[in-house]
């Protein structure tokens, strides 16, 4: 049983339920146990960062002394947060100076930063611990037929220098993991850019604009849902084809699903488990496509 | 042993330093050290009638030892050993000091001081010559007979050069035909001139006889008298030392006779086996047994021993009407003797496979330029036609994207020099044959820089093709309509552009030939941070590598066009020429020589040697000494610098000769100020004293100035008896640390100051006494800063208290 | 006179302020390709923000448009561009830095004074929906550890964060 201690961040307990319940579900049914520690915050993404480094730092720092005292590694669901703590805990450990800086910050607090413990996302996690061989093995109910947009955001491949995750420009691993699951995981124009979602609350039309063109090159690509690795995205993309439609006047119902979900559904679990009300763009059609027979658009 | 008579003449510089310093004080001086039997001055000493003087002296057997006091000794020095030697005297027992510029001149405002410094330099002079040793010349036989690495314009060009002077050529060429990058390229710019020319070596006398002097094409099939060619070659060692080297080639076999094979093309058609054409740059697929083009040399078939199925088919022999076809063709090892190498491994594209954001590999009408050559060329694999590799069918608009991997700090940061002119030739020769093609050429910067290069630039553009400032950022594929997508801003507009393409030309970075590391190992010579062989110097000795008998030539030091290559083989060839024509190499022995009863065989002067002279001996009783190798010693003494047990001594430059020195100068001291001694290399030390006294600067006269070979022959302990014995400051003057004239010498010197201050704070001794200063030659206002700032940090710190230990 | 609106280089020493910060050190390597602008999904959808013209002001010395302008907060953190430039300059992280320097100087858009006002409230910038938290049992979630917001708010006085809001704040009531 591997042990990891979930890092939540804001944004998912906040308003996404369901992918917190996909993921727990998920891991724990693979065999991943996901520990939730006290005091966890904010990890100090890049709104933190903007405003000020050194915070934004000494805050993602904090969270890790958080599980450097459990003795446990920590593995995230949003990428934001993945980018925010790997970042961190990667230029802590090479930058001798930085860390005392830090950790001068920290001891306000009460607070050191060791450097022993390592942060991963959950993508990590399902390769490294589980492996795609075992998780193959896992799925009862395979997603054949499905047609996967992949979008895993930016912040899980750069940068690529520090966060060592996949190969920025030919990535395969959500690719891979996808495909484990039965489905199939098709190309799309401008796979790899970003959906614009850091720009929401500064320049919502900016945002919009740059979101839409991923829901229109998947709709081109004839994908049934884009699967995403970050809350963010899915906001953005998610609610994005509500705002779309008063602001470009066009209907858009490309459902959006986080991989946990697929993931969930393929290892044989209930969707009514899933909280699948909580998104905007229902996901009727994927269940349809998939076979299951009863709507669970409706809270229970 | 004869009895030790010093002549000791002073130059007054036509009088005009005795305005400045006391000659008689002086030469009354001279007169009582020992051995000192004849004390003359006179106006000038370097040439005419001072000069007679010394050697009419020496022939007179009156004196033995000489110390001359002359202006600008670097320059002057050089006739009066010439005269003393011929005057029948060793030109190593000549002491020649500067008044001048290290006396006279900067300290002119205080001349009591100065005449006592001048005391001071005398008597080293003398003390010092006293113990010089005679120094031999040593002769070394040089054979007539080169190496050339490499058969493309650099080395075919210096191999003729050298073959028609007379010397023996070995031209080796690693693949199986002459001609390299260059052939390949279709034609040359500016001047598009046909590039196959340069298949095989010609030789002067042809083209003396006949008229065309431009055209090689019809020189290369004869005999090429003192040159031996061996292509399918390489070179897997070398030993000996320069002027005699002895070298290891092996050769692969053709598997066909070179003798008998007529060209006939029968065996490529019945040959089953294809593989991609490297010569085409994989345009196409060639087979098992192939040529490359009719004019090539040797002018025979060769067999591609990976792919051929020898013995399970052998169709080729069969069908061959000569019997050219021999299978069984062993491998040779041929060993030659050679007094020179030179290099000329050239350039070669660098694969942008690894640049993944432009998708070379992945869609197949992403090529570069060599490709592109290879297609424009009507000898190659589309007979001049350019088309789209995915549908065979001519392209219609071509976007060339420049600078792919170069001026790239990812990648390779330098810039390539010669692509933007290689992508205007092309897109020249295009558009000019087509004129409905559209073409974009991406840049970040266009760089013509040659004689006529600007004139390219602007033809193209008069000819309508687009420039673009801007790098693309990715190269996309629209698989519905099987087009590719440039994704380029526009950076002068600011705009974004999508541009449309059924082609893309990439221009790669040029990166050393395959192997280029390897044969530095095997020649013992170095490559540069971009992994290019080092060239000395570019701008004094051009072709030289440190390495005295190794030469370059061509793109092997860095990327070159065809005129400028060309230039630089003939450059080497003339270097070598010069080196070997004597038939020998003639060295001064001042070298270095271990003292194998003390040599502890513990490794630190091989490595340390920057010329690799110093190897390790296994004696009868088996333990290992220290061997210095007479021909590549430098005569640095960094290797004395380095040994813990003083095992090591550098003629002419021994720490007992050091020491008497050291004693001499601060013996006379004539000056309330603290004495200070500045111990200066020969090089960038010791001439910048004189740039300083040459620049009229002035400096106070208790500075004290010592020569050393280089900085690096310093030992801790010889740092330490300067205080020993009055000096109250120590000043170690060498070149910078990245521009050691000895390479590591300035470097060594450094950590030892550093370690020296660190005892000196254990004996009690302010370490600011001791200072380490780095400079070049034009300088001297650097020296003089820092002798007037010792001063007075000395004078601050008061008189040196030397513990009783020490 | 109507005509090309001329820049106020008004600080020739911009590029040294910038290099000066964690993250800003790459600037002066820049030579203005236009790699990340065209790698930049922001520029494409609008003129309002081009990556490189950003960097290239910042080298010239406007300071003022650089830092009172629009264009640092359209920056969508990709980092595409830092990927993909040739010459390394890590032109995100420079927009970072030149969003910090804006702060200091009291610019600060409210979106971002919302964020920091949740972090200094509550620990998180997107803050906790007490339906949500009630719901979390009936979704089959455990209950939601609570933040440390005490030991959080000793980080960011020790940082200076709080007094970043302030001076915002104080800017805007003047």
């Amino acid at each position: 049983m591997t042990s990891y201690a979930l890092f939540l961040g804001c944004t998912i307990p906040a308003r996404q339920p369901h992918y917190e319940i996909s993921a727990r579900k998920s891991l724990a049914e693979l065999g991943i146990e996901l520990i939730d520690l006290a005091g966890m915050t904010c990890c100090g993404p890049a709104p933190v960062q903007s405003i000020d480094l050194e915070t934004s730092l000494s805050v993602a720092a904090y969270n890790i002394t958080l599980a450097e005292e459990a003795g446990l590694n920590i593995v995230t669901l949003c990428t934001g947060c993945f980018e925010s703590l790997a970042m961190t805990n990667t230029m802590l450990k090479k930058n001798k100076l930085l860390k005392e800086k830090v950790n001068r910050i920290l001891s306000n607090a009460g607070r050191e930063f060791k450097g022993n413990v390592e942060v991963r996302h959950y993508m990590q996690v399902l390769i490294n611990d589980v492996g795609l061989h075992q998780l193959k093995k896992c799925v009862s109910k395979s997603l054949a037929g499905l047609k996967v947009a992949s979008f895993s955001g930016c912040h899980a491949l750069r940068p690529s220098g520090l966060l060592k995750l996949d190969d920025p420009e030919r990535p395969h691993i959500f690719d891979d993991l996808i495909e484990a699951l039965g489905a199939k995981s098709v190309w799309y124009r401008n796979k790899l850019k970003c959906c614009g979602g850091l720009l929401r609350g500064y320049a919502d039309d900016v945002a919009l604009a740059i979101a839409r063109e991923k829901i229109v090159n998947t709709t081109k690509a004839s994908a049934d849902c884009i699967a995403t690795l970050c809350p963010f995205c899915f906001l953005t993309l998610d609610m994005g084809q509500i705002l779309m439609k008063s602001a470009y006047h066009e209907e858009h119902s490309m459902p959006i699903l986080h991989y946990s979900e697929l993931l969930s559904l393929s290892l044989g679990m209930n969707p009514r488990e899933l909280a699948l009300d909580f998104h905007k763009i229902k996901v009727d059609k994927v269940l349809d496509k998939l076979g299951y027979v009863q709507s669970v658009s409706t809270t229970t | 042993m004869d009895e030790l008579k010093v002549g000791v003449f002073l130059s007054t510089c036509g009088n005009q330093l005795s305005k400045i310093l006391d000659f008689d004080a002086l030469m009354d001086f001279a007169k009582k050290i020992r051995s000192v039997v004849i004390v003359a001055k006179s106006s000038e000493y370097w040439r005419g009638e001072g000069l007679r003087t010394i050697t009419e002296t020496i022939r007179a057997g009156k004196i033995n030892r000489v110390v001359v006091a002359e202006s600008l000794p670097k320059l002057s020095e050089v006739n009066i050993v010439q005269a003393i030697e011929d005057a029948g005297l060793n030109p190593s027992l000549v002491e020649i000091l500067d008044l001048k510029d290290h006396c006279a001149i900067p300290h002119k405002s205080t001349p009591s001081e100065a005449v006592a410094k001048a005391k001071a330099m005398i008597l080293a002079a003398v003390e010092h010559v006293k113990l010089l040793e005679p120094v031999e010349k040593a002769e070394f036989y040089a054979v007539k007979s080169v190496l050339v690495i490499g058969g493309g314009i650099a080395g075919m060009q210096a191999a003729e050069d050298l073959a028609d002077l007379g010397f023996a050529v070995n031209l080796v060429e690693k693949a199986s035909f002459l001609g390299g990058l260059a052939a390949r390229a279709g034609r040359f710019f500016p001047t598009d001139d046909c590039a196959i020319c340069i298949q095989s070596p010609s030789s002067d006398v042809k083209t003396i006889t006949h008229t065309s002097r431009k055209c090689v094409y019809r020189s290369g099939f004869t005999e090429i008298p003192n040159m031996k060619i061996y292509t399918n070659s390489r070179v897997t060692k070398v030993d000996g030392v320069p002027g005699n080297y002895k070298v290891t080639i092996e050769k692969k076999p053709r598997y066909v006779n070179e003798a008998k094979c007529v060209q006939c093309d029968l065996c490529t058609a019945v040959c089953p086996v294809e593989v991609p054409d490297e010569y085409n740059a994989k345009l196409n697929k060639r087979k098992a047994i192939y040529i490359n083009v009719p004019s090539v040399y040797p002018p025979a078939y060769v067999i591609d021993d990976a792919a051929c199925k020898f013995y399970d088919c052998a169709k080729c022999v069969q069908i061959c009407p000569t019997g050219a076809v021999e299978l069984n063709q062993q491998p040779e090892k041929i060993r030659i003797n050679v007094g020179g190498i030179i290099v000329a491994t050239g350039f070669q594209e660098y694969d942008p496979y690894v640049i993944k954001e432009y998708h070379y590999g992945d869609y197949p009408d992403v090529i570069t330029n060599l490709q592109l050559a290879r297609m424009i060329d009507s000898f190659g694999p589309t007979k001049g036609a350019v088309i789209r590799p995915s549908t065979k069918e001519p392209a219609k608009r071509i976007v060339m994207v420049q600078c792919v991997g170069s001026r790239d700090r990812r990648w390779n940061p330098w810039c390539s020099s010669i692509c933007c002119m290689i992508s205007l030739k092309h897109a020249i020769l295009i558009k000019t044959a087509q004129p409905d093609i559209d073409i974009t050429i991406c840049y970040i910067d266009v760089r013509t820089t040659g004689r006529e290069h600007e004139y390219y630039y602007e033809k193209a553009r008069d000819l309508g093709i687009k420039f673009v400032k801007g790098r693309p950022t990715e190269i996309l594929h629209d698989p519905e309509v099987n087009m590719l997508v440039v994704d380029v801003e526009d950076a002068i507009l600011g705009k974004l552009l999508e541009i449309e393409a059924d082609l893309v030309v990439l221009a790669p970075s040029l990166v050393p030939a395959e192997g280029a590391r390897e044969l530095s190992k095997i020649l013992g010579i170095e490559l540069d941070d971009d992994g290019f062989f080092k060239e000395y110097n570019a701008k004094l000795r051009p072709t030289e590598t440190k390495m005295r008998g190794i030469f370059l030539s061509g793109g092997a030091t860095f990327p070159k066009d065809a005129p400028t290559t060309s230039l630089h083989a003939h450059s080497a060839a003339l270097k070598v020429s010069k080196f070997l024509s004597t038939g020998k190499i003639v060295k001064d022995k001042r070298i270095a020589i271990v003292k194998e009863e003390y040599c502890g065989d513990c490794e630190f002067c091989p490595v340390t040697c920057p010329y690799g002279a110093i190897s390790l001996v296994q004696k009868d009783d088996e333990h290992f000494v220290a061997q210095v190798s007479d021909i590549l010693c430098e005569g640095c003494g960094v290797c004395v610098g380095t040994c813990p047990v003083n095992a090591i001594e550098l003629v002419n430059s021994r720490p007992d000769q050091m020491l008497v020195q050291m004693n001499a100068l601060m013996s006379v001291k004539g000056t309330s100020k603290p004495l200070i001694l500045a111990i200066c290399c020969s090089e960038c030390g010791h001439a910048a004293v004189d740039s300083c006294g040459m620049a009229m600067m002035e400096y106070p006269a208790n500075v004290r100035v010592m020569k050393v070979p280089c900085t690096g022959i310093l030992q801790v302990h010889q740092i330490l008896e300067a205080f020993k014995v009055g000096a109250e400051g120590v000043m170690v003057v060498g070149c910078k640390t990245d521009g050691c004239h000895y390479e590591v010498g300035s470097e060594k010197a450094k950590r030892k100051v550093e370690l020296t201050k660190i005892l000196l704070r254990e004996y009690g001794i302010e370490p600011e006494r001791l200072e380490m200063i780095n400079l070049v030659y034009i300088e001297g206002d650097k020296f003089a800063e820092a002798a007037k700032t010792m001063t007075e940090k000395l004078e601050k710190l008061g008189p040196l208290q030397l513990m009783k230990s020490l | 006179m109507a005509g090309m609106e001329k820049e106020e280089l008004t600080n020739l020493q911009f590029s040294k302020e910038i290099k000066e910060h964690m993250g800003g050190e790459t600037i002066t390597s820049c030579y203005q390709c236009g790699t990340c602008a065209s790698s930049c999904p922001v520029a494409k959808i609008t003129e309002r923000f081009n990556p490189r013209n950003v960097i290239r002001l910042a080298l010239l010395g406007d300071r003022k448009k650089v830092l009172l302008g629009d264009a640092i907060w359209l920056c969508s953190s990709c980092y595409n561009c830092q990927e993909r430039c040739p010459q390394e300059v890590e032109i995100t992280d420079i927009i970072y830095v030149l969003r910090n320097i804006s702060m200091k100087e009291g610019n600060m858009p409210n979106i971002y004074s919302e964020f920091a006002a949740g972090l200094l409230k509550e620990g998180r910038i997107v803050p906790m929906s007490k339906f949500l938290e009630k719901k979390r049992s009936d979704i089959g979630l455990p209950p939601l550890k609570p933040a440390d917001v005490y030991s959080l708010r000793k980080i960011l006085a020790a940082t200076g964060f709080d007094k970043i809001l302030q001076r915002k704040e104080e800017k805007v009531s003047l």
